[in-house]
Parts: structure tokens; sequence; C-alpha cells
């Protein structure tokens, strides 16, 4: 066994469509270690989510097909049977969804689903487990949790939602928490208030967090490494500081300048990346990026690049023409 | 401030109410302001403060409980049939969610045409070339995608159709109600630069609703904060932004996330949730989460007041820079 919690080797999920293969995600590999958050960035498309999935294994087996290597915890999960998968779930690995209305039954009081978690999994008796679930219900700060454990998901708002469904991953201390847009659709200070409560029971759970993101802000001063998504494939990565002020890729650059800022003067001009994503089963056979990009040239067009290191250890960019590498530091 | 322009826009005591019952939701209420020719307002809060009802309030989309609205020095609050689709030819409003904005089984053409066609203002060559312009003003090639159905573009592009529409009657005033939420951030930053383009194009008066900071930040000159249903605090953006002197908004802010390793939030988090509008605290309605709240905050309902030119705040003990 490694020192890694997380191998993911030249992981490719593709689903077969009537127009064709879908490659949602191209090839991608990557390591995570204990207590670390790794942020993943990218915007509608880029394959966030099925990377999130496939970890998971809550890929459906009907026409989608997964290759590559996924070692969590030194299990392997790629082509694992839906029994392993489940003696993982929960105590190695935890999902946070987007929408916490759809993660949680609606007819089942809060409370029920999070023992069931506990009974199931851990074989606590209905007394222990109730009084766990209290427990997990504080610790996620859900005020006079005794009378909400038997709330209805509809009777609370879409943080305290959110609250419950974190409380459920954690009930069997899972080493791996991926949270995937879990602020999405949530205000601002409620946003605020989540993403420090994922802190603080990291801390407190002393397990890894993948959180998934289309925003630069959340993943900015949460994570400590960074992967960038463009089109199922990893466009750079590195430590956080790294992706903000020495990126080499093109787009990486482009997504953080098209990002409006509240330090920026009122009517800045937005830096504007031309066109839209490509469409995944026509992928162009060069770079993905390379249609929108300023920097392309004739190589980028006709070779697909594959990722390099930068300067900095553990940086890495798929580029064949990259932006030069300022030490000091470009602030974008 | 005693500002000399004339505004486009003055609404004074807007108050909606829904009502279901014997229960009563304070939606909007006593709201103010006003809206000069050639600027942009952003109207900023949280999720059922009210924001979006106001914007549809002065539609008369959502008919207001009272107060008035005034486009042009004209009340348009009671006005009805002929006078009032007249007076919505000269505001329009673009919403949220472009795709269901627009009926997925018409043609581009077609759905901007309507309003043109509603009014028949012009015919035949006249109205095709004009429908060719809109579409070409917000990045639409009317020869390609002209004769395509809504259903057949993404979100960015259905949104710029959206504005195409609402531009084709010339309106003085274009109320954006979270025209961007739905979008990824490149394609966010091609809409928000339209909008800054056609509004130079145009002369257009901009009220841009929206939950996000940093957006309403780079599009607005002035902006004011919705909490409950009332107004917080409104003044110019960089001195909103700087010095906020209401402590929501200071709040607000510090949650506020950049982009930006080394930003510096004021680690402050509010606590709690919004009350419900069907109960609002009395007093100020924010004294239910403000740390800084005391018995006449419960007892008297903040005014608003100028703390500088310009910068009004509905506080009892606003925060002022010295």
């Amino acid at each position: 066994m490694s020192d890694h919690l997380l191998e993911v080797k030249d992981l490719r999920t593709t689903f077969r469509t009537v127009a064709g293969a879908v490659p949602a995600v191209g090839g991608v590999s990557f390591d995570l270690g204990s207590n670390e958050t790794l942020g993943i960035v990218g915007e509608s498309g880029s394959g966030k989510t099925v990377l999130a999935r496939t970890i998971m294994g809550l890929q459906p087996r009907t026409n989608v097909e997964v290759t590559g290597s996924v070692l969590l915890n030194g299990h392997e999960v790629v082509g694992a049977s839906e029994r392993v998968m489940r003696s993982m779930w929960a105590t190695e690995v935890a999902m946070v969804f987007q929408d916490p209305m759809t993660s949680l039954n609606p007819v089942m009081r809060i409370g029920r689903q999070i023992d069931e978690t506990l009974r199931v999994r851990l074989g606590m008796d209905r007394r222990a487990a109730h009084a766990r679930a209290l427990e997990l219900l504080t610790m996620v700060g859900i005020p006079s949790a005794a009378s909400r454990y038997r709330a209805y998901p509809t009777e609370l708002s879409g943080g305290m939602r959110q609250r419950v469904v974190i409380a459920t991953a954690l009930a069997c201390s899972p080493k791996l928490l991926i949270a995937d847009e879990p602020t999405t659709g949530l205000d601002v200070t409620i946003q605020a208030q989540i993403l420090n409560l994922l802190d603080t029971l990291k801390q407190q759970f002393s397990m890894s967090v993948i959180l998934i993101t289309h925003d630069l802000g959340v993943v900015a001063t949460r994570a400590t490494r960074i992967i960038v998504m463009y089109a199922g494939q990893i466009a750079e990565m590195g430590d956080t500081r790294d992706i903000f002020y020495h990126h080499r890729m093109p787009y990486t650059r482009a997504l953080l300048e098209s990002s409006p800022k509240v330090s920026n003067a009122s009517h800045t001009r937005l830096a504007v990346i031309a066109g839209r994503p490509p469409n995944l089963s026509t992928m162009p056979p060069g770079c993905a990026f390379a249609p929108r990009c300023a920097y392309a040239t004739e190589q980028c067009h006709v070779e697909r690049p594959t990722l390099r290191e930068a300067a900095q250890p553990g940086h890495r960019f798929a580029c064949w023409n990259p932006l030069p590498d300022s030490s000091e530091g470009t602030r974008p | 401030m005693t500002d000399e322009r004339q505004p486009l826009l003055k609404v004074r005591d807007l108050t909606v109410n829904f009502t279901k019952g014997t229960h009563v939701v304070s939606a909007v209420a006593d709201v103010s302001f006003d809206v000069y020719e050639g600027e942009t307002l952003g109207l900023v809060g949280e999720s059922g403060c009210g924001k979006s009802t106001t914007g549809k309030a002065l539609m008369k989309i959502v008919e207001p409980t009272s107060g008035t609205v005034e486009l042009d020095g004209v009340d348009i609050t009671h006005q009805r049939g002929r006078a009032l689709r007249h007076a919505r030819t000269r505001m329009q409003m673009v919403f949220q969610d472009p795709i269901s904005s627009l009926n997925p089984r018409r043609r581009v053409r077609g759905i901007v045409a309507e309003p043109l066609d509603a009014w028949k203002t012009v015919r035949g060559d006249e109205r095709a070339r004009l429908v060719d312009d809109l579409l070409n003003q917000v990045g639409i090639d009317p020869d390609v995608y002209g004769e395509r159905y809504a259903r057949q573009f993404s979100g960015g592009q259905c949104q710029r159709i959206s504005i195409a529409r609402a531009l084709a009657m010339r309106p003085q005033l274009l109320i954006c109600d979270e025209v961007v939420s739905a979008l990824d951030v490149s394609v966010q930053a091609q809409i928000l630069n339209l909008l800054e383009d056609l509004k130079a194009e145009y002369g257009l008066t901009l009220l841009f609703i929206a939950h996000d900071l940093a957006v309403v930040k780079n599009i607005s000159d002035r902006v004011a904060v919705m909490y409950l249903g009332r107004i917080c605090e409104i003044g110019p953006s960089d001195v909103l932004y700087q010095a906020p002197a209401h402590p929501y908004t200071k709040f607000l802010l510090g949650a506020a996330l950049d982009a930006d390793p080394d930003s510096v939030g004021t680690g402050a988090v509010l606590e709690g949730e919004p009350p419900s509008p069907l109960n609002p605290p009395s007093g100020c309605r924010f004294r239910s989460r403000c740390p800084f709240a005391t018995e006449r905050c419960a007892a008297e309902v903040p005014l608003a007041h100028e703390v500088a030119p310009g910068h009004q705040v509905a506080c009892h003990f606003p925060f002022i820079a010295q």
C-alpha cells in the first residue's frame, strides 16, 4: 500500500450513446494524500461530476465503460462489484451532492435517514444510533437537534438540508468526503457557513476532502491543491497558489480573468473566452481548448498535449504553447 | 445628494404583500429608490429578500399593494389596459432562466419579432431588417441561426435572444433579473460585456437584480442592498463595497469569495438564517441576526438617512467612515 489515500490512474469514463461514444472523463490521473483538500474546478460539462461519481463507483454498468484504476485506501474501485462498493461507501468514502433536496428522502424524517446509515453500516442498535444521530446533527450546527430529528426535509431551509446531508455522509467517519458543488444554490452567507463547517469537520474527522465546484472563489482559500478540468481532461493541476499566480495553461488564465471580482472597480471589462466548450462526442484531435485559445499554434490543433511538469513540484499542465513562467507571479 | 439629474424611474414606498387566508407575506416593504437616466443600479440581496418581487412589481407583473412607480415623470402604478401596455414598451425585463423564457417550438426570428408584431410598428422588409439587426447586436448570426428553434440553443445563446427580444421596442429601462446566474463563468462574462455594450449603444438604463456581489459590483454605478423586503443601504458601488455602513452589507461582503487565495475576508460569518417574511421582526428586520442590535432596533423601524452624499443607510447605528 502506498501513502496516498486515493490514487487515480488514467481513468476514462465513456458513455455509449446513439450519437456515438462520449468520453466524459478522458484519461485523468492524480493522487490525494491524507487530510488534504483537493479542489476540482471546471465549467459545466467539463467532467468533474462524472469523475466524482466514477471515483465513488456510482456509474451504472450499462452503456458506460470505465477503464483505468481508482485505488481508494488500497481497494480497487474500477470493476468492483456493488457488494464490494457497498462495503466502502460511508466508511471509506462518502459524497455530498449539489441539491440537498434530491439527496434526502422527502417522506422520511431526517433523523431516521441518519439512523439508517448507522444501523446498516455499523450495526448499531436503535438506541445507540439515535444518540449518535443527535450528536451528528449537533455537530453540523443544527439548532435544537432533538426536535429537528423528527422534521421532514421539506420543513428545513436549503442550508439546513445541506447540513443534514453532511451529517449523513459523516455518520460512519469516512476517510474521504467528496463534496460536489455543496454550496451551489445557497446564499453567500449560508455558503460561508457550510464551507467553514466542512473545514472544521475535516479536522475533527481527520479526513480528506475533494471539493468540486465551478466557482474559483470557493476553492481559493479552502483547497491545498487544485485540478482545473476542461472537456473531460486535466488542463492544469498544482498547489493552489501555483494555479492562481503561476498558471501556465491559457485556459486557467482565461477562467480566472473572466470571473468578476468584488475588488474590481465597477465597469471593469471582463476578459472573455470566445466560443463554447467542444462537443465531447466530436472532440478535436489536438488540444480540446485550441479552438478557443488565443495562443494556439498549428501543433495545438493536431496533437493532443499531455501533462508536463512546471517549475514547482506537483504543478503540471497540458499545453504546447504555455504562458511564460513568471516566478514573481502574475496576479490575474 | 441633491442630484440634478431627473430620475427615469422613481419608486416610492413600494410595498408588496402576498395574502393567503389570514397569512400575510411581507415580500417588499416601503422600498424607495431612483434610477437615473443612463446609469446601472444594482439590486443585490439573498434569496427571499424581495429583489425579484421588486422587479416584477415595477413591471406590474405582480400588483403592488401600495406605493408609487413613476416612469419618466408619469405615475404608472394605477395604469391599466393600453396605457400600461404602452408603458411596458418603455421598460422591459429579462429573466433568470433563459431557456424557459423562450418558447422552444418557435423560431428565433419569430421570437424577436413578437413585440414588433404585437405593436405593429414595423412591417415587411423593415421588420425583417430590424429583427436581423437586433440579432446581430446580441451576437447571434441571423443568417445561420435565424430560422432555428429556441430549443436548439444553449443557455448563453438563449439569454442573448431574450435580450434581443427585450430590446425590440427600444425600451429606455431594462430590468435584468438574475440574467447571468444560470450561466458558466466564461459565458457570464460574455453576457455582462454584451449588456455594457448595448447600454452604450442604445443609451439604456439598467436595473440589474442579482445575488452575486462580484457581478453586481462589476456592472453597477450604484448598488442597493435588500434584506427581508427592505432596502438596507444604497450608494455608489465603489463606496458601498469599500466602506459599507449597514452591518448586513458588511457581513454580506465578508461572505463573498474572491477567486484569490490571498483575498482577505473579514472572517466574520453571519450566524443563522433570515427569518420568515410571514412574521418579520419588529423594528429593523435585520436585528434578529445583528450583533450590534439594541432595544431601539426592536422598537423603531430605521429610516433611510444619508451618511455621505448619495449614500443612504437604514440603520440606527451605521458604521461611519471617519
